[in-house]
């Protein structure tokens, strides 16, 4: 034990480590990375947090668990998702800790390749068997005719597609902390569960626009001659082509779903990741460590990927942070065009659509509110983008 | 590295015998007046051109050559010092030999096997063999790996040793380069310049190769480092019997270091002699330029060396038109007629067997009887 | 020293520099002095704080971190410490001059040189552009530009790197300093384009009569081209005398230890004496004198350990920070009593 300890303190910091303690220094990126951690909490927990359904509820003296037998497949797999990406966090602090520097990253990449394995087969399976129930039992109706007792409902207990047409385009009350929409659902209720589509919004679309990036750059990048100069022609091309009405005509001639819309905001994306992997490469391909790579004669696979992509793939790291806040401003302007989910799916873009209603009136919180949660996670988005990039900052590599 | 390569002794010897003997002729137009497997490394009119590229279509407008026509070899266990100012292209023998850079023209052969027409399988082989020690001692380690893996990894890739074997390999590695055991879970930028060029050299004798390129690998430290790192260098010479082809841009550190001296100017040898001949006696004019500018250290109270050199004038011609004629014309101060028209030869001149000069204005080798 | 030969005197200037990961002492009580037409050498291995003390002098230690905390620079007479930043402008450029390392980046690549000398001798001098031109194609000249009719109208760019350092200097001499800072003005050159800097270096000294402060790692070009040498290492001043005099007879271990290191020409002699171990970190200094640990003395001594010591005057002309400053033939009986071995132990 002793022997093991000592070993310990011979540990080195790696990148990693140093960009983290570069990173926490400033307290304004702690804040906002606060931030979007606590938004992705209320993004999981959200039915938790709005439902009209009641956690527990008596009826004629048995208790029933509404919440938990609504709950579908999708829910069922964003915990899961979730349970296991707080678990890959923990096991990463426990790599520093415990797992020898050298073998490390193949550690990492082990766990990794597991956890995804685990999602999903986990996804696939909760699709096929958690079945689709619909359940329009009004509980508060049946609390408030004494049919039901003991009822333990949500804190914010409204429905988001629960309409209510009596108490449409209410402003903020005690009743309503946001307020109402144009069919009286809550505004409390459908920011929160809109969190869900803008946050996923952004991590899918960028999660793929980054692959694609990767892979073309590293392609560009690494072979060079006519097959970057044919490759980039494209690359050019499509960056002359506006991103955003290309994506509302495509939008236009696809079904309005969240995945649609998430996949064309990822294929139309990537050009700008690919113009960074592939110019990191080729400054990578002349530096004397990968030099010294083929030097050595090491394969190919262990120069790309051992070598060169670590290196490299830290700007498109950040790079990805500012996309993300750049798709959930993109959706949220798709929704706010119309182009965006199909209602009664609340998104933060479309809510903001409804600000002037029908009627002619401006509804100040319906415009406010949605705005201020665009606002805020787009600007702690970048902030946390900033922040990663000065913490990477070459100079750390030198020191 | 446990195991201790069994020759040492006989490769100092042969090496002493070597610098008596001076180089001998390896002329590419005269390959068969030496017995080729003599030489480690066999290097013949090598010939490296770069394209000049330049508009919307790319085409070639011209070339850099930036080495053209260079031929030296280095028997096993010897040293030889390539010496030129920045540009002059030893930086791209070394990457040329290698096959980091691609030649146009020439033959490299290595332990008799053609280096510039193997196909890859061979050509990681023959890297296996020689490898490289960097100038810069921050650009030329992985930042992301531990040093443990960056030593290791080549003795992992071709399954020399793994697991227990493998930590085994790279402690005895990391003792021998002197850094401590404990080292081998750190990261590079833990280290400072000396340390760092330390772990480039345990990299490089991790597969044991025959033959190791040092492209200025003190250039970049300081003073106290620099000597620790050439005093290593020098002992696992002596205690692997390794040959080295080093490259540096000071005259006194190459001096101290190889065997076999060739002065670079221009993508070409304007010199090559051994060590001991070309110190006590330079006969090209930039050789001697160059010597006479180094600044000296003079351990004596004498007057000053103030006003004693003779400074070379002007500065080296831009690669893309070099001069017409000798490449060193416009600089040398004994140019004339034939120089600005003809290139000159690499020649054997000067007093001693071995000692080549490319000048035209050099004197006529000396046929004196030495017993 | 003769106080009225004096251009320069530098009192126990100390400067810090304030970081996250705490005081880093970059100059620690440093004291020299510069006479008129002297070239004075600041010598040491990077990091040891010699540009820092340049940058004290024209009072450009970048701050807010690092700041002069102590001591006092005297030059012609007047405090520039307790100087106004006004009056230090009027100071910089004009009576004292610096030039760096870096000839690729110390020019401003829009415009053309002969721009970048007008301005700084119409900044400094009352001149007609025509006039201020004219002088700079005549700076050119001085400087051994061939051609500088045509070159003054050129861009730094299509210089080479010892054409670019002659630019640099004419920019510097152009308004006749009395001192010129050096900082490492042929580090990034080539042995024979540094050997034409430093013989230029030398003419402008004889034509100007002015002082230079020449701060290099280089001790041949200090041999070479230095009047006197103040030897520094991690952020102190460890000897200072006559050039020819501490070449021939260090006194500091330190020093001698850096002159048996170098290889020289014509030493082929089987290994080289090294200094053991790194230069310590500036947050974390040894206690004691800094050099101990890698002294062959103070590794074992007890005083080297616990206290430093202070820059004094062992015999007329030569100061040392050293307990046990000793010449060669003492250090050689020394190590004949107890053989030290050269042996390699860092980190």
């Amino acid at each position: 034990m002793s022997k093991q300890t000592q070993a310990k303190s011979n540990w080195g910091t790696s990148y990693g480590e140093l960009v983290w303690r570069e990173f926490a220094k400033s307290r304004l990126s702690i804040v906002c990375l606060s931030f979007i951690v606590f938004l992705f909490a209320v993004a999981i927990l959200a039915p938790f947090l709005a439902n009209d359904k009641p956690f527990v509820i008596r009826i004629d003296g048995q208790l029933h668990f509404p919440i938990f037998r609504n709950l579908g497949a999708s829910d069922y797999c964003i915990f899961l998702a979730a349970v296991v990406g707080c678990s890959q966090l923990l096991l990463i602090k426990r790599n520093h800790r415990h797992v020898d520097p050298s073998i490390r990253g193949a550690a990492l990449w082990r766990q990794i390749c597991i956890s995804s394995s685990i999602i999903l087969i986990g996804v696939i399976l909760l699709f096929v068997f958690v079945p689709r129930r619909l359940d329009a039992t009004d509980y508060k109706a049946m609390v408030a005719c004494r049919q039901a007792t003991d009822a333990i409902f949500a804190p914010i207990p409204y429905g988001y597609a629960r309409t209510n047409l009596k108490l449409r385009e209410q402003p903020p009350s005690w009743e309503h902390l946001l307020g109402t929409d144009d069919v009286g659902s809550d505004t409390l209720c459908r920011l929160i569960h809109g969190s869900r589509i803008s946050l996923s919004v952004g991590f899918v679309a960028v999660g793929i626009s980054t692959v694609i990036g990767i892979l073309v750059g590293a392609i560009l990048g690494y072979f060079g001659g006519k097959v970057d100069f044919i490759g980039m022609r494209i690359v050019e091309i499509m960056m002359a082509i506006p991103a955003f009405f290309l994506i509302i005509t495509i939008v236009a001639f696809f079904a309005r779903s969240l995945l649609n819309i998430m996949i064309i905001i990822g294929i139309t994306s990537w050009t700008g990741n690919a113009r960074f992997i592939r110019a990191e490469f080729f400054k990578l391909r002349k530096q004397d460590f990968v030099q010294a790579a083929v030097s050595l004669g090491l394969p190919l696979r262990s120069i790309l990927f051992r070598h060169m992509l670590p290196n490299g793939i830290a700007p498109v790291l950040v790079n990805a942070t500012f996309g993300i806040a750049g798709a959930i401003f993109i959706e949220a302007a798709l929704s706010f065009l119309g182009f965006g989910v199909a209602p009664p799916t609340p998104s933060w873009g479309q809510m903001l659509s409804l600000g002037v209603s029908t009627t002619g009136r401006f509804l100040w919180w319906l415009t406010l509110f949605p705005g201020l949660a665009i606002f805020f996670t787009v600007l702690a988005y970048n902030l946390v983008g900033e922040a990663l990039r000065d913490a990477i900052d070459p100079k750390l590599r030198t020191r | 590295m446990t195991g201790k390569v069994a020759v040492p002794a006989t490769a100092k010897r042969k090496r002493r015998k070597n610098i008596e003997q001076g180089i001998s002729n390896v002329e590419a137009k005269v390959p068969n007046m030496v017995n080729t497997n003599d030489y480690l490394l066999r290097v013949a009119g090598l010939k490296t051109y770069f394209p000049v590229k330049k508009g919307l279509l790319q085409r070639t407008i011209g070339y850099v050559k930036a080495v053209d026509g260079i031929s030296f070899g280095i028997q096993a266990g010897q040293t030889l010092g390539l010496v030129g100012e920045s540009g002059c292209g030893k930086t791209t023998v070394a990457r040329s030999i290698v096959r980091l850079v691609p030649a146009t023209e020439g033959s490299v052969v290595f332990d008799q096997t053609d280096v510039l027409s193997a196909d890859r399988v061979k050509l990681r082989e023959l890297r296996r063999q020689i490898s490289l020690i960097f100038q810069d001692p921050f650009g030329s380690l992985n930042p992301r790996m531990t040093v443990g893996n960056i030593i290791g990894e080549s003795l992992k890739v071709q399954k020399k040793a793994a697991g227990s074997e493998l930590i085994e390999r790279v402690t005895a590695l990391l003792s021998k380069v002197g850094l401590s055991p404990d080292h081998i879970n750190r990261y590079p930028h833990e280290f400072s310049g000396g340390q760092r060029q330390r772990i480039s050299v345990a990299r490089a004798l991790a597969l044991e190769p025959k033959l190791v390129i040092c492209d200025e690998p003190v250039s970049a430290l300081d003073v106290s480092i620099q000597s620790q790192i050439l005093n290593l260098l020098k002992d696992l010479q002596d205690e692997f019997g390794l040959t080295f082809l080093f490259i540096a841009h000071d005259l006194a550190v190459v001096e101290f270091f190889c065997d076999i001296v060739a002065v670079m100017y221009m993508g070409k040898i304007v010199e090559r002699a051994a060590k001991e001949e070309l110190y006590r006696n330079p006969l090209h004019p930039y050789t001697r330029a160059l010597m006479s500018s180094i600044p000296q250290v003079e351990r004596d109270p004498s007057p000053s060396r103030r006003g004693r050199r003779t400074t070379l004038g002007g500065e080296v011609p831009s690669a893309l038109n070099p001069p017409a004629g000798c490449a060193f014309h416009p600089r040398c101060p004994l140019a004339e007629g034939v120089c600005l028209k003809q290139m000159p030869v690499l020649e054997e001149k000067g007093d001693y067997e071995g000692h080549f000069v490319a000048c035209w204005k050099c004197q006529k080798k000396l046929i004196i009887d030495n017993g | 020293m003769n106080d009225n030969g004096t251009l320069l005197s530098v009192e126990d200037i100390s400067t810090h520099f304030f970081t996250e990961e705490g005081v880093v002492k970059a100059v620690q009580d440093v004291s020299f002095a510069i006479m008129k037409g002297q070239t004075f050498a600041l010598v040491g291995e990077s990091g040891c704080g010699k540009s820092v003390t340049a940058l004290s002098i024209m009072r450009l230690v970048p701050e807010p971190q690092g700041k002069i905390v102590s001591g006092e620079i005297v030059f012609e007479g007047k405090k520039l410490l307790s100087l106004s930043e006004k009056g230090m402008r009027q100071i910089r450029g004009n009576e004292i001059a610096m030039i760096f390392q870096e000839p690729m980046t110390s020019l401003n690549p829009v415009y053309t040189v002969g721009n970048q000398i007008v301005e700084a001798i119409k900044l400094h001098q009352k001149k007609s552009t025509s006039q201020a031109w004219s002088d700079a194609v005549e700076m050119l000249r001085r400087v051994g530009i061939s051609d500088p009719q045509q070159r003054v109208r050129e861009y730094p760019h299509q210089m080479s790197g010892g054409m670019r350092q002659r630019i640099m200097i004419a920019m510097a001499v152009s308004c006749e300093p009395v001192l010129l800072i050096a900082d490492e003005p042929t580090t990034a050159l080539d042995v024979t384009i540094q050997a034409q800097i430093l013989d230029l270096l030398d003419r402008l000294q004889e034509q100007n009569g002015m002082s230079i402060l020449l701060i290099t790692h280089d001790l041949g070009v200090v041999a070479e081209r230095a009047d006197d040498v103040a030897v520094m290492y991690a952020s102190r001043i460890v000897e200072v005398a006559e050039s020819r005099q501490l070449f021939a007879e260090p006194l500091h271990p330190y020093t001698q230890g850096l002159l048996e290191s170098l290889p020289r020409l014509g030493i082929t002699a089987g290994r080289l004496q090294t200094i053991s171990g790194t230069v310590p970190e500036p947050l974390h200094f040894p206690a004691g004198c800094k050099f101990h640990p890698r002294c062959p003395v103070g590794r074992e001594d007890r005083r080297c350990q616990t206290v430093e010591p202070k820059l004094r005057e062992v015999r007329p002309g030569r100061c040392v920070a050293c307990w046990y400053a000793r010449d060669r033939r003492q250090r050689a009986e020394d190590r004949r009593q107890s053989p030290e071995s050269a042996a390699v132990d860092e980190g």
